[in-house]
């Protein structure tokens, strides 16, 4: 019989198939160590950064074509619907500045600083998008340079859509909730139930219903679908009150001894033009 | 060097590949609106079809190729992962496969159509393979060929497919 392979073929590709595997674990536990990446890898991703800029220009215009002419089919109808809204919404604009400004008199006199709720933001515009299959990743166009910092977290219309992953000098990158990785959907976040919050941390993404979990729940508050989820504040880097989702249903973990809330998230993860990245003002 | 080198394959076709590495992320972040609606997830490979470009028309006899192959990979790897590894094995492998298919096939469309299609097979499962060497994957091999291994090859190899000849025409003329 012919060999298809010979035995040095077969010890480089074992060889090659061991460095490689190395490289790609390797290189995963270091960016999960590291804040930011190494001079190098920096220098590069800044260099493309500005490349990606000028690309970007032409194709976020056609995409952008490509984007408000789907919008136009459905526009009368959405009209309808958010009129109807909008007083209900201008009715709760007013009453949320009274309360706001009474929250900062009343902080005044018990002589607070920052607390959880407090934070600035700085948008930025997205420049690029990974086109693969994991790691699914945003760069923005904002870096060290404006003050950012790796695990904050990253806004997008509704709601959360995830945390910044890694940080270069003038750009940087978000990772996806959708992603899987731990550094991009691991927060702590608090549901408002009927009687009583109930706290824990997103436990993971499952991407083929679109929907964040919140494992491991043993807590008795009733929960039912269609109570808001917001952020916790817990943990210190993501400020609390940032909205997530709402809750689309309850069921029993594998084991039956915890519950566990599927999250249906508000920010819409396809479409990101521009971000506001939410900076604790906690510790300045 | 005389401007008119400047239009000549080996210098020309660097520069397309790196200018399309950033294309690809680009229109990813321009057209996810579409490309992403749940539960469709479509990815541009635009790098890769240029890489199948390069051997099906044989220019990598003109150019040193496989430093081009490993530094796109590195590059991609860096700017779009940072994970290093993933997609300069998958860039690798696709256009080794590509290679041995072509010796095999002619410059015919069809056949260059079935040499894009297992290249980006080979692509798209070395990507899929990496994920769960990380433990970051979250989606169902099913899940995964349908939502998108198909519509990714479909999207793609229709661009292949269209620009085939045109494509033939500019490496003609710039060799």
């Amino acid at each position: 019989m012919r060999k298809i392979f010979s035995s040095r073929a077969v010890v480089t590709i074992i060889i090659a198939f061991i460095l490689i595997v190395g490289l790609i674990a390797g290189s995963n536990w270091w960016a999960k160590r590291t804040n930011t990446p190494p001079f190098l890898q920096r220098f590069g991703n800044d260099l493309a950064g500005g490349v990606s800029r000028i690309i970007s220009v032409p194709t976020a215009a056609v995409g952008r074509t490509a984007n408000s002419i789907g919008n136009l089919v459905d526009t009368f109808e959405e009209n309808r619907e958010l009129k109807s809204k909008i007083d209900e919404f201008a009715q709760d604009k007013v009453r949320l500045q009274t309360v706001e400004e009474e929250n900062k008199s009343l902080k005044n006199q018990l002589k607070l600083k920052a607390t959880l709720t407090d934070y600035k933001t700085v948008s930025a515009v997205t420049i690029s998008r990974s086109p693969t299959t994991w790691q699914s990743q945003l760069v923005i166009n904002k870096g060290l340079k404006s003050g950012l910092k790796k695990g904050m977290p990253v806004l997008s219309g509704a709601g959360i859509i995830g945390r910044i992953s890694e940080v270069n000098t003038t750009n940087s990158k978000v990772a996806l909730i959708s992603d899987t990785s731990e550094d991009a959907n691991r927060f702590a976040i608090t549901i408002k139930g009927d009687n009583g919050d109930v706290n824990g941390i997103v436990t993971s993404f499952n991407r083929e219903k679109n929907q964040l979990i919140m494992g491991q729940v043993t807590s008795e508050n009733k929960i039912k679908s269609g109570d808001l989820v917001e952020t916790s504040g817990l943990g210190g880097v993501i400020p609390s009150g940032l909205y997530v989702g709402k809750v689309s249903s309850v069921t029993k973990d594998d084991y039956g001894l915890s519950k566990r809330i599927n999250i249906q998230p508000a920010a819409d993860l396809g479409n990101i033009t521009t971000v506001v990245v939410a900076v604790s003002e906690i510790g300045e | 060097m005389a401007f008119w080198q400047l239009t000549r394959l080996r210098v020309v076709y660097p520069v397309v590949l790196v200018f399309l590495l950033f294309v690809d992320g680009s229109i990813m972040a321009s057209m996810s609106g579409i490309f992403t609606v749940f539960p469709w997830y479509v990815l541009p490979t635009l790098t890769l079809s240029w890489l199948f470009y390069g051997v099906q028309f044989d220019a990598d006899k003109d150019m040193p190729f496989w430093v081009y192959v490993l530094l796109i990979g590195v590059l991609f790897d860096m700017y779009y992962t940072g994970i290093f590894g993933t997609y300069t094995l998958a860039f690798g492998a696709a256009v080794a496969v590509m290679k041995q298919l072509h010796k095999l096939l002619d410059e015919r469309l069809l056949s260059g159509i079935s040499v894009y299609f297992l290249g980006i097979v080979v692509y798209l499962v070395v990507a899929y393979v990496a994920g769960f060497i990380i433990g970051i994957a979250n989606i169902s091999l099913t899940h995964f060929f349908l939502f998108e291994m198909l519509p990714t090859i479909t999207l793609n190899t229709v661009i292949v497919a269209v620009c085939y000849y045109p494509i033939l025409s500019l490496f003609q003329f710039s060799r």
